[in-house]
């Protein structure tokens, strides 16, 4: 029997503006585990998470979220989806409370699950002391919070969170490793995250796939320290590669 | 239904909170209305000032139904630029804050998230038109027009339905708003569509053009031009239903390319 993956791309190709932004890419999550995309800017780590959550078509290949095909999938399987790529759910006129019932209303809870849920999101997060406070007067690392509060409070079992450690102190940074790894162990969530700190993946991920200029170039050994040094030496290959190729 | 209940709870959350929404309702539900009873002072004071002379040219009639008739002109063109500005603002904002990768993936697809917008744009302006007129009793009275009759009754439903037509004739500008991602190309349609109709009525053909109708059966063109048949005025309907429709099918099927 085979279990079946929660976030899967299957050699997804897309070109941009001209840009060939990736180039058959392959990936999966399965249930319980924490993926971790690592790459330089403009590597396509957002533009992959963008096709799995059904932002964007690719010109070839296919995404599935549980199984189902990402442009076909429907209320049933988006309600345990949780995501925040690009700008936090943080409308700055509604308080951090009111943004993250809002999210778990979205998903399709009723009313008074929505509140308690969002209440024990918010203080997941560290948020209670601003739970009334207007996202628009929050500190940036706050509303990255209220947005992954907003991602989370539905206890989805898919996660796709793209840079979710930007601007938040170390913390803060500690509470979300701490929260994506009680969702991939008790709850089985597939967990999908991209990251610019290496060491912060290295603690969390139970597997590191490195992008670079839209391709999958290999894959680094988690919980491991020297990190740095081997993400650079895949880079540098492939730059060479593409050099000789070019 | 109950994703699209939550979907207009969330937009309505958002709408109440807005400031921009607020302002809105104070200008065409309350000083639109003093504004005409200041004009229907002017006219009916029976001085020759500059103001007087030019206020008594636009009432299309004396007493309540002539006041009404001006609140109800006002409104025909304030309520297009008041509630196309919060058209504008509702929709181009999730693309203006960058907001919209947060309406993916969601249960409530993203185009009942547009006509949960386009319900609660509707319910708002039908309360800030209805607010106008309360408003236009109480302002009435208080610059003496006595009891209102039955034929102010007549103008009061004549301006709620201009009021209305137009609230509806300002839906479509989010197809503007969300194709250009932005509300400032949405205001800059709103211009254009003003423009197009003070054209438009120039050149003799404002009847047929559902943007000018409501204002020209207020009297806006004079009393020859108020002779509006209900074809011309049922045309705003759908115009609207078009633009929201649209709207709805442009925001099922957008993307996000970028950041």
């Amino acid at each position: 029997m085979t279990t079946r993956a929660g976030i899967r791309a299957d050699r997804l190709t897309t070109v941009l503006g001209g840009v060939r932004v990736l180039d058959d890419v392959s990936l999966e999550v399965g249930p319980g585990e924490i993926h971790a995309l690592v790459g330089l800017n403009g590597a396509g780590k957002t533009t992959l998470m963008r096709i799995l959550l059904g932002m964007l078509r690719p010109d070839r290949g296919t995404a599935a979220l549980m199984g189902i095909p990402v442009h076909a999938a429907g209320a049933r399987t988006f309600s345990r989806v949780g995501q925040m790529l690009d700008t936090p759910f943080a409308y700055p006129e509604l308080t951090a409370r009111e943004n993250v019932y809002s999210a778990a209303r979205l998903h399709g809870m009723g009313r008074a699950a929505a509140g308690a849920a969002a209440q024990r999101a918010l203080a997941a997060l560290g948020l209670d002391a601003y739970s009334a406070q207007r996202a628009a007067t929050l500190s940036l690392g706050n509303r990255q919070r209220v947005g992954l509060a907003a991602a989370l409070v539905h206890a989805p079992a898919v996660v796709v969170l793209d840079e979710p450690t930007n601007a938040l102190d170390p913390r803060g940074v500690i509470v979300l490793r701490r929260l994506l790894q009680d969702a991939a162990r008790d709850r089985g969530a597939s967990i999908l995250v991209s990251s610019h700190h290496l060491d912060e993946v290295a603690r969390m991920a139970d597997r590191i796939t490195v992008l670079h200029r839209g391709t999958i170039i290999g894959t680094l050994p988690p919980g491991t320290v020297d990190l740095e040094r081997r993400f650079f030496e895949l880079v540098l290959a492939s730059e060479t590669q593409f050099e000789e190729q070019a | 239904m109950n994703t699209f209940l939550a979907a207009v709870e969330f937009e309505a959350l958002k709408f109440r909170r807005a400031r921009l929404v607020w302002t809105v309702t104070a200008l065409l539900g309350l000083a639109l209305p003093v504004l005409a009873a200041v004009f229907t002072v002017a006219a009916t004071a029976g001085g020759s000032s500059k103001l007087g002379l030019k206020a008594a040219a636009i009432l299309t009639g004396r007493g309540w139904s002539g006041y009404l008739g001006a609140v109800g002109m006002m409104q025909s063109v304030g309520a297009l630029m008041g509630i196309g500005f919060v058209v504008c603002w509702s929709f181009g904002r999730e693309f203006t804050e960058k907001t919209q990768a947060g309406l993916f993936a969601l249960p409530v697809g993203r185009r009942q998230l547009a006509y949960a917008k386009f319900a609660v744009i509707l319910a708002w302006s039908l309360a800030v038109c209805v607010a106008g007129l309360v408003m236009a009793a109480g302002s009435g009275a208080a610059i003496g027009l006595g009891l209102p009759g039955p034929e102010a009754l007549a103008a009061a439903a004549q301006a709620l339905a201009a009021g209305l037509l137009t609230a509806l004739l300002a839906c479509p500008l989010a197809v503007v708003a969300s194709m250009a991602r932005g509300y400032l190309p949405g205001v800059g349609g709103l211009v254009l569509l003003v423009v197009i109709t003070q054209v438009v009525t120039t050149f003799g053909a404002g009847a047929w053009f559902p943007y000018a109708a409501p204002g020209l059966w207020m009297g806006m063109g004079g009393a020859a031009a108020a002779h509006i048949n209900p074809w011309q005025l049922i045309l705003c309907i759908p115009v609207s239903v078009v633009g929201m429709a649209a709207t709805g099918q442009w925001w099922k099927a957008m993307e996000v390319t970028a950041g």
